[in-house]
């Protein structure tokens, strides 16, 4: 497990175990991502990817191990206090699978209320910047719609410019375009790229094998509550080391 | 049928009367018990095991002791003298509490966890996401069954009545009591509880189809 991030690493997990009950879902898991790094999470189904992103905020409690995000570390075996939460979880952004916005809020007030109550923005500075965002991710005209009258690629870009608003050090995505057909998959990833292009550190769970591999600098290849392989996507994707990776790589690149 | 109808011009102001303080008795009733019963809701879903338990006693309690039962209790059994309006209006605020909170817990927890998860990815407090994404959309999804539930503490406030609160039932018994016309006035009181009840329904349907606009 080699370190590839340079100086302090934004987002480092160390030994990180989970489990349910008897069910182990992550072993031994440590990962250093550098700032400005984007990292690609891939592998079967159940290999554990999601629960892993997921403990980077701690949406998932780990049984053991210790996270660190932009200098604030939690050991995870002792109780972890409501300041210490707040403090990880204000550096983390988060976009899920299937979007999560507010259904009862317009697009403005989805992403401008969490600034008001998080960060404690005046509500007209947090809809300047709400407004701001929706133009980056070219949905300016969709501000006092309700999600329900988005389509799925521009609610998850909503998503995207929700958790962006709170200025967040580290972006983790969980299969952003999964629930999305092919065409609005790829507004979602575009705006993804420019995120990446600007410098944002990323962690992605995908199935989106292009994105890994031309998108992102880091590529982590799980497997059975494990990593079972991490380095330059063009390399793994070229050579993989490892037969449990080579079947994947097969089934999801050279499909008929 | 022509007695009806003379009864009906003849009682309309005293009939009216008591439908008006059967309204004001109710409106009370839901003004305070409502509020009531979404903090019982709130309380016994409480990571807090004590407050948990003190709100489901509470309400079941509550819920398990007969309306009537519960006006006799504060006007007649407590060492305190209430007006008899007030005492009917604790009474059935207390009931409204206890039943409306079980309605209102079953709205709540009917909020998709995934919106939880995304308040708590953004940071905010449980504070937050109780009063900004669980509260506003549990009481939209209990509205329906809810407003239902008011409009059965509308007809209950005739049970007031037995505690000489000056509503539709007790005007229209005393009326009766003079005149005799029993059949008559419980007829037209009956059909005043019906006509308000029956609207309110259509309005609540009509709330409904509104309020799923963005669901």
């Amino acid at each position: 497990m080699t370190n590839l991030g340079t100086g302090n690493p934004a987002i480092r997990l160390e030994n990180v175990e989970k489990s349910f009950g008897d069910h182990v879902v992550l072993q031994n898991v440590s990962l250093s991502v550098g700032a400005g790094q984007v990292f690609a999470l891939i592998g079967p189904s159940g290999a554990g990817k999601s629960t892993l992103l997921r403990c980077i905020n701690l949406l998932e409690r780990p049984t053991s191990g210790s996270i660190t995000v932009d200098g604030v570390t939690i050991q995870t075996d002792h109780t972890i206090k409501p300041k210490e939460l707040a403090a990880l979880r204000s550096r983390v952004g988060m976009v899920f699978q299937s979007f999560n916005l507010f259904p009862h809020m317009t697009v403005l007030r989805n992403i401008a209320l969490p600034q008001q109550r998080v960060l404690g923005r005046s509500r007209a500075d947090a809809e300047d910047r709400a407004h701001a965002l929706l133009g980056r991710v070219g949905l300016a005209d969709k501000a006092s719609q309700y999600p329900a009258r988005c389509s799925g690629g521009q609610q998850q870009r909503i998503a995207i410019a929700r958790a962006l608003a709170l200025d967040p050090k580290v972006m983790l995505f969980d299969e952003p375009t999964s629930a999305l057909d092919p065409e609005l998959g790829l507004e979602v990833l575009t705006v993804m790229r420019e995120l990446a292009d600007e410098g944002m550190t990323m962690v992605v769970v995908t199935h989106e094998m292009q994105f890994a591999r031309d998108v992102s600098d880091h590529l982590v290849v799980m497997s059975d509550g494990g990593i079972l392989e991490e380095g330059d996507p063009h390399d793994i994707f070229s050579g993989p080391r490892h037969a449990r990776t080579r079947q994947f790589l097969r089934a999801v690149v050279d499909r008929q | 049928m022509s007695t009806l109808w003379s009864d009906l011009v003849t009682y309309a102001d005293p009939l009216m009367e008591g439908l008006w303080v059967s309204l004001q008795l109710t409106f009370m009733t839901l003004g305070l018990g409502l509020p009531g019963g979404l903090v019982l809701a709130i309380a016994a879903a409480s990571r807090s095991r004590a407050i948990g338990m003190v709100a489901t006693t509470l309400v079941e309690l509550g819920r398990g002791t007969p309306v009537l039962v519960l006006l006799l209790l504060v006007y007649n059994g407590i060492p305190l003298t209430l007006p008899a309006f007030v005492a009917a209006f604790i009474a059935l605020a207390i009931s409204t509490a206890a039943y409306s909170s079980e309605i209102i817990r079953g709205g709540l927890q009917a909020v998709p966890e995934d919106e939880v998860e995304a308040g708590q990815a953004l940071g905010m407090s449980r504070a937050h996401v109780l009063r900004d994404v669980i509260v506003p959309q549990g009481l939209r999804i209990a509205m329906p069954p809810l407003v239902g539930f008011c409009i059965i503490m509308f007809q209950a406030t005739s049970l007031a009545y037995v505690i000489a609160v000056r509503e539709l039932t007790a005007q229209a018994k005393s009326i009766a009591n003079e005149t005799f016309h029993y059949f008559n006035l419980f007829l037209l009181a009956g059909a005043l509880y019906a006509a308000l009840s029956i609207s309110a329904s259509v309005l609540n349907q009509r709330a409904e189809k509104r309020l799923n606009r963005h669901a």
